[in-house]
Formats: C-alpha cells, sequence, structure tokens
C-alpha cells in the first residue's frame, strides 16, 4: 500500500457487537480526496447508508461514529488539536457532526490510526481501551449512572496513568438523551447532533487512548519554521493577550453591545445586566486558570471557582460564550456563579449545554405564555432566572423524568407534545439554534438555515463581518461570503485544527496551505484545500437531502421573521421574508444546487459510483 | 540561569513538549520530550510541566549502576554509551523528571537544549521561564516584604479616574526622638 507522510494509512474500525477490531487500511487517494476530520467521517456515514438504503435508526447498532482528528492535529501547528465526531444524529435524524479540542485527538493519531469508526453495540455497558496497537473492550457495569469525572476517574485509578486521553459520555448519554454530549479533558465537549446518545446506544460508557508514536511529517523544518512564524504572529496581535484571559467570555459583551445576544429564549437580543455574566466579572471573582487545546497559543479555556455563596464549591472547565449566554441571558439570568453551576451540571451529567438551555428557554416561555400549564410541568412553577427550577429541569432531562423526558426527546419531541410551542422554540431542522441572533445580519440567518447539521454556527459565523461592515453590501457579497465560511470552516474541521485564530485573529488561511504541504509533502494549493471541502458539503447535502430535507427546512427559526427585537441597539428588527426567500435562491444557484436545493444530479452520481471505504 | 516554571501559568498546552520532542530528536512526538506536563483536575485544579532541575548531588547518578550520569557546568547529562537501559535513574528522581520511550534503549531528560531552551521560547503563558539563579525566590521575598509594610492603600479621584495610593506608615515616635 501507498503511502504519503501526514496519514498511518490506517482506521480503526470496533464492532463492538462482535467485540473485535481490524484495520482498514486505505489508499492515498482516500485521503487526498476527504483529507481527513469530517471528510473521513462524511465518507464513511454516506457509504454506510448506502448499505441500508438510507433507511437507518440513528440510535440503532447499524449506526456508525466516527472519531477523526485530521493530518493536522498535534504538528505544532498553532492551535491543533480538533477532532470531528461525525454519525446520523439521533436529534435531528440527519448528517450530524460535533467538533472536540483538547488533546483526544492527538493521542488517538500517537496510537497510530486516523480514524476510529464504531459499528454495532457492546452487548453490556463497556469502554474502549486504545494502547498503540492495543485494543481492548472492557466490560464495564459499574459504570452504570456513573457521571463524566466519575467514569474518568476509575479508568484512570485503573491504569494510574494521568497521561492517558479519554473521553466519556454521562448518564444522559447512557439514557440516550437525544442531545447528550461527549466530553474529555474534563470541559472539553463534542456538544452537538447528540453523538453521546450514540454512544450510548452502541453501550460504549468512554474511550481510553494511550499513543506514543511519531506524527508523521513530510518537512519538518518547514514546517516548524512557518509555525514559528504563526506563533509570533499570534502573540504580537493586539487582542492576543485579551483573548488569553478572557478566552471566549470576551464574546458576550461584544456581542451584547452589538445588540445580537439572545435573551429570553431568544425573543430580546440584548440583555441589560449582561456585566454580571461577561468576562470581567469573570475574571474578577471566579477565573483561577486557563486551558488550553492541544497546541494552542490562545488558550481561550477558562477555569472558574465559586468561592462563596450557594453554589460555593462549584469548580468547572468553562464556560465559554456558548453557555455563558444560554444559560444566562437567554434564561433571564444574572447570576454567574449560577452558570457555572449550570455548566458544571451540563458537564457532569453530559448534556450539550446549546441545546439544553434553548430548549429550557422555550419551556419557561411556554409557560409563563400559559402553553404549559402546572400539569405539564411536573407541578414546578417555571419562571425567568429562576435558578432551582433551571437545575430542576436539567436533572429531569439527564434522567428523562417527568417533562424531561419529553424535553430529551429535542425540539421535535417538544413539537409533538405541544405543537403550540412550536413558534416559540428556535431551531432548524430539529437542531437548538446557537446564541446567536438571526434578525439582524442576513447572513447569520442563512448561515443557520442551511448549515448541514441544523441551526449551528459551525458551518458559518459571518455575523461579526456583516455587522462590523456590511451595511451596504449586495445580496451576492452576503451569499458568497456565507459560502466562503461554509467551505473553509469546514476546512479546518477536516484538518485538524481549530478555526478561532482566523475567526477571532485574523491568522492569515495560507498558514494551512502551507502547513498541510509541509505534514503531506502534497503540493496542493489553498484553492485546492478549499474544493475538496466544497466537494464534501455537497456530499453532506446529498445525505441530508436523501433524508428528506428540503428547501422548506432551509430556513431560519419562523420567530425570527414575526418577532421583532425587544431592546438594544436593533431594536425593532426582524427578518422580512422576501428578502430572505431572494437570498435563498441565490445561496443555491451560487452552490450549484437545483431550485429546490438539491444538488446537481452529475454530483449524486459521482459519489454514489465512487467505491466505499467501509 | 534555571529553567523553572509557574505552574498558575499553565494552560496545558503541552508546546513545551512538542517543541522539546522536535529540538531533542527532530520528531512530532511529545511523548519524547524532556518535560512533562502533568494535568490534574477537578480536585485539585493543576497543570504543571515537569523537567529536570539539573541537581548539583542528583538522585540519578547516584543511583546509577555504572556510574554513567553526571552533573556538568550546570547540566545532568547521560554518558548513552556505557548506559545499560537498567531504568533505576526514573525511579530515583524525586521530581519523576527522567523519561523514557520503547523506541530509546536509554532514558532522556532535559539538557536545556544546550542554554538555550525551546519550552521557554514557545510557552504561550510564560509560564516556563529561564532565569538567572538570583532571581529564585524573588517573588516570595517580595510577598514578605509587601506583608511586612502592613501596604496601607487610600482610594481617590483624579480627573474623574479613580485612582489607589499604596503607603507605607512610619513608626511615630514620642517627642520625634529616636528610639535606641
Amino acid at each position: 500500500m501507498n503511502k504519503i507522510s501526514g496519514y498511518f494509512g490506517k482506521i480503526l474500525a470496533v464492532d463492538l457487537s462482535q467485540g473485535n477490531s481490524r484495520v482498514i487500511e486505505f489508499e492515498p487517494e482516500f485521503a487526498l480526496q476527504y483529507l481527513g476530520g469530517r471528510g473521513f467521517g462524511a465518507k464513511i456515514l454516506f457509504d454506510q447508508l448506502k448499505k441500508h438504503d438510507f433507511q437507518l435508526d440513528p440510535l440503532s447498532p447499524e449506526n456508525v461514529l466516527t472519531i477523526s482528528p485530521g493530518p493536522l492535529a498535534g504538528t505544532y501547528m498553532p492551535a491543533s488539536g480538533k477532532t470531528s465526531f461525525v454519525s446520523l444524529s439521533p436529534a435531528t435524524g440527519i448528517y450530524g457532526d460535533s467538533n472536540m479540542g483538547g488533546g483526544f485527538g492527538v493521542e488517538l493519531r500517537q496510537s497510530g490510526y486516523d480514524a476510529l469508526v464504531l459499528f454495532g453495540k457492546a452487548p453490556e455497558l463497556s469502554y474502549l481501551y486504545i494502547d498503540n496497537d492495543k485494543v481492548k473492550i472492557i466490560s464495564a457495569p459499574e459504570m452504570k449512572g456513573k457521571t463524566v469525572l466519575e467514569t474518568e476517574g476509575l479508568i484512570r485509578r485503573r491504569t494510574q496513568d494521568t497521561g492517558l486521553k479519554i473521553i466519556t459520555i454521562g448518564p444522559a448519554g447512557e439514557n440516550q438523551v437525544l442531545f447528550a454530549c461527549l466530553t474529555g479533558d474534563w470541559g472539553r465537549n463534542a456538544g452537538r447532533c447528540g453523538m453521546g446518545a450514540v454512544m450510548g446506544s452502541k453501550n460504549l460508557k468512554a474511550i481510553a487512548v494511550r499513543g506514543t508514536r511519531d506524527l508523521p511529517v513530510a518537512d519538518l523544518p518547514a514546517l516548524v519554521k512557518a509555525s514559528n512564524e504563526g506563533f509570533a504572529l499570534l502573540a504580537q496581535h493586539p487582542m492576543f493577550e485579551f483573548w488569553q484571559n478572557q478566552g471566549l467570555m470576551s464574546v458576550v459583551d461584544y456581542i451584547n453591545n452589538v445588540g445580537v445576544m439572545p435573551s429570553y429564549n431568544f425573543k430580546d437580543a440584548y440583555f441589560d445586566r449582561a456585566e454580571k455574566i461577561n468576562g470581567y466579572t469573570m475574571e474578577d471573582h471566579y477565573k483561577i486558570g486557563n486551558t488550553a487545546c492541544f497546541a494552542c497559543p490562545m488558550c481561550c479555556g477558562n477555569i472558574c471557582l465559586v468561592k462563596q455563596g450557594e453554589y460555593s464549591g462549584t469548580v468547572v472547565e468553562g464556560p465559554e460564550y456558548e453557555t455563558a449566554c444560554i444559560f444566562g441571558s437567554n434564561l433571564g439570568v444574572d447570576n454567574f456563579a449560577f452558570v457555572l453551576k449550570a455548566n458544571q451540571l451540563c458537564d457532569e451529567l453530559g448534556i450539550d449545554t446549546i441545546s439544553t438551555g434553548n430548549l429550557i428557554g422555550a419551556v419557561i416561555e411556554g409557560y409563563q405564555e400559559g402553553i404549559l400549564d402546572l400539569d405539564d410541568t411536573d407541578g414546578e412553577v417555571l419562571g425567568w432566572g429562576d435558578e432551582k427550577a433551571i437545575i430542576s429541569l436539567i436533572e429531569k432531562i439527564a434522567k428523562k423524568q417527568g417533562i424531561g423526558e419529553i424535553i430529551a426527546g429535542g425540539s421535535k419531541r417538544l413539537i409533538q407534545e405541544f405543537p403550540k410551542l412550536s413558534p416559540l422554540i428556535s431551531q432548524v431542522k430539529g437542531l437548538e439554534q446557537s446564541a446567536y441572533d438571526a434578525r439582524v445580519a442576513m447572513t447569520m440567518a442563512l448561515g443557520y438555515a442551511t448549515s448541514d447539521i441544523g441551526a449551528h454556527h459551525t458551518r458559518a459565523w459571518p455575523i461579526a463581518f456583516e455587522l462590523e461592515a456590511g451595511k451596504n453590501w449586495s445580496m451576492e457579497k452576503k451569499v458568497d461570503l456565507v459560502i466562503y465560511h461554509q467551505t473553509i470552516r469546514p476546512l479546518f474541521d477536516m484538518l485538524g485544527v481549530c478555526r478561532l485564530a482566523w475567526i477571532e485573529l485574523g491568522f492569515p488561511e495560507q498558514f494551512y496551505e502551507t502547513a498541510f504541504q509541509a505534514v503531506t509533502g502534497i503540493k496542493y494549493s489553498l484553492k485546492d484545500l478549499l474544493a475538496r471541502s466544497n466537494r464534501v458539503y455537497d456530499l453532506t447535502r446529498l445525505i441530508i437531502t436523501k433524508l428528506g430535507i428540503s428547501r422548506k427546512d432551509d430556513y431560519p427559526p419562523e420567530r425570527c421573521f414575526i418577532q421583532p427585537i425587544l431592546s438594544g441597539p436593533h431594536a425593532g428588527k426582524k427578518l422580512d421574508r422576501k428578502s430572505y426567500e431572494l437570498m435563498l435562491d441565490l445561496y443555491y444557484e451560487r452552490r450549484g444546487w437545483t431550485k429546490d436545493g438539491k444538488v446537481p444530479a452529475e454530483r449524486e452520481k459521482e459519489f454514489s459510483q465512487e467505491p466505499g471505504i467501509i | 540561569m534555571k529553567l523553572t516554571v509557574i505552574p498558575e501559568r499553565c494552560s496545558g498546552c503541552r508546546l513545551c513538549e512538542l517543541a522539546c520532542s522536535i529540538k531533542k530528536f527532530g520528531v512530532i512526538n511529545p511523548k519524547k520530550a524532556g518535560v512533562h506536563v502533568m494535568v490534574v483536575y477537578p480536585a485539585p485544579v493543576i497543570r504543571m510541566p515537569i523537567f529536570c532541575h539539573q541537581c548539583k548531588d542528583p538522585k540519578c547518578a547516584e543511583n546509577c549502576p555504572v556510574n554513567c550520569i553526571s552533573q556538568e557546568n550546570g547540566i545532568v547529562r547521560i554518558k548513552e554509551e556505557e548506559c545499560i537501559g537498567c531504568e533505576q535513574c526514573i525511579v530515583s528522581c524525586p521530581f519523576g523528571a527522567m523519561f523514557t520511550h520503547e523506541d530509546r534503549e536509554v532514558p532522556f531528560k532535559c539538557e536545556l537544549c544546550g542554554g538555550d531552551p525551546e519550552c521557554v521560547k514557545v510557552c504561550p503563558t510564560k509560564a516556563m521561564i529561564y532565569v538567572p539563579k538570583h532571581l529564585l525566590g524573588q517573588a516570595r521575598r517580595m510577598e514578605n516584604v509587601l506583608k511586612y509594610a502592613h501596604m496601607k492603600q487610600v482610594e481617590y479621584f483624579e480627573k474623574g479616574e479613580k485612582k489607589i495610593l499604596h503607603y507605607t506608615e512610619a513608626e511615630k515616635k514620642e517627642n520625634n526622638k529616636r528610639e535606641e
């Protein structure tokens, strides 16, 4: 088998039903087409769906979960510690992916694999242990019901190895809460799309990896030179130190000041008490340290401790902007200590903070508006900023108790049980919206609406750029910006690097071209790499349209068209339906898709006729 | 000069490990480094790079059965040709700063990159620092001084901006006489 640098040429395929594993060796063509990370995952999911005629239950043993970092992960490039998790999402029923920083992916690469694919279902609750070539599926019924940290602790005590990289699901994943997540490095989560539920449905509680191999690099001096330049560039940025101090919490003030911070269940977009939950409050009273993902100088992670009051003793790796907003302004909460408590609870139980906070907001508003009554809410009064009620809901969701059992089914289940709640739920394609208002910047609305996984900003985050500079942009320019984001951001997910350096500190895209060439020895230009990412976007579009997605699902939440923003710099604004329709038409056109948003027939043929990798 | 670390600044990014593996062994492999970052949570919460202290009277050398470890010009080195690979040095080091890897027959440790440590250059939070020895303990000494002086502070406003002035009060004597 031919090899190219940057890849081991190996996928570890674990069959949990049979209790064994095999190594799938792949040719360079596969790597050069799909690059890694999300690319590998999308292809593998497509192959599995094809085998099952696109009739696959996400919580069945037939679903596959691909865990893949990328050829640049762990290679001394700034911020090279990202891993993608790809599967059929139980919450949305379509393509789902999720992204995690920390150090897990690097360890997986060091054990000699470019990807880990999980098939089947273990006969009882188990964990996977990988130590270079050694692969063991270990029965672990004693881990049932254990929190994320308890599980990690059990594994560490057995191996006495603090260097072991472990990702786990919490009780919520075992219970198959549809937005259960995977957690590693204490607080780094593969949050969205219910990857934790998929693992739970496979009876897999944790994956522990130890790897000691050299990572393959074609031209180490070239990589080191480029990376050192990169580190110097980042360190010189005027916002670098501020970024290290506040990390993603710096976004709270920024987003609130420009009037697009969701509050009160996405009804409003400005919070009058934002200073109580912003980065400065965190720095002054709660922050006790920084954490960083592998090789990242930006250290956007925070460690916070509550030293007094009701939540005294709460210590958490976090929060980041999403969690601070979704449990803060979104629920009418102005108590940072409570935000930390909610963060810690979600981390421990293993549920995505974005989906959880979003759905709790919907339920609170539903109760306040009389759509839900005390019978529906298990006799609990639900109010804005009601900390006890929110904690109770979080716990009920994880345990699937009372109304928690309904909320645990995500937007789709909530709408099914309470159809009148539908206009109040901010979601697209069944994935709950993340914490950016979509009524002001059309690019953000389009981004949320056309993201392949649903309403998450991972695919496109053009909101800052449009608000700062886009007053007089043409519709073409807006559409092209969204498409550009949807091409370059997933490219980072295919290479195994973090997009924050690029989006927040202006890290030049050319570096990734230089790094890719240095690591693999393949002379792809940035354009070549972007073309591959674009191709994968067509692939995920093909997957979701074959699973039933069509134009009607490519809209931002209905609320954006109906409910004007109540306060702040953009009070009174809402989305214009006609403009959006035109924009969506243009988007399909620019993408080369048909008028009803399908990839062209030749593209579909191309993917269908491509040999499978699994 | 001394290589030292301020663990409170460490973010656990492991760039020190990476830079070391590149410099020492010419590979990308954080397991082949003279520094190892210990990350512990949630109780206690700490991130701490571990590396050789270049002891003047090293335990690794004391317990080496073939005496192939010695201190020279402030750097403790292993004479690789003489090493028998017993790995006694690894368990002797009180800091756990001697490392091993299956690709190598001889243990390895920090040797300060010949006087210009790479880890210090790459550390993004300045947790890893290379300081003249007389500065070791300086922070503690200052802490003592400030505590002893019982610094008082007063807040005032100047041009609308709040400012804080620190001052110490001299001892008040009776009749302005100096005490013997």
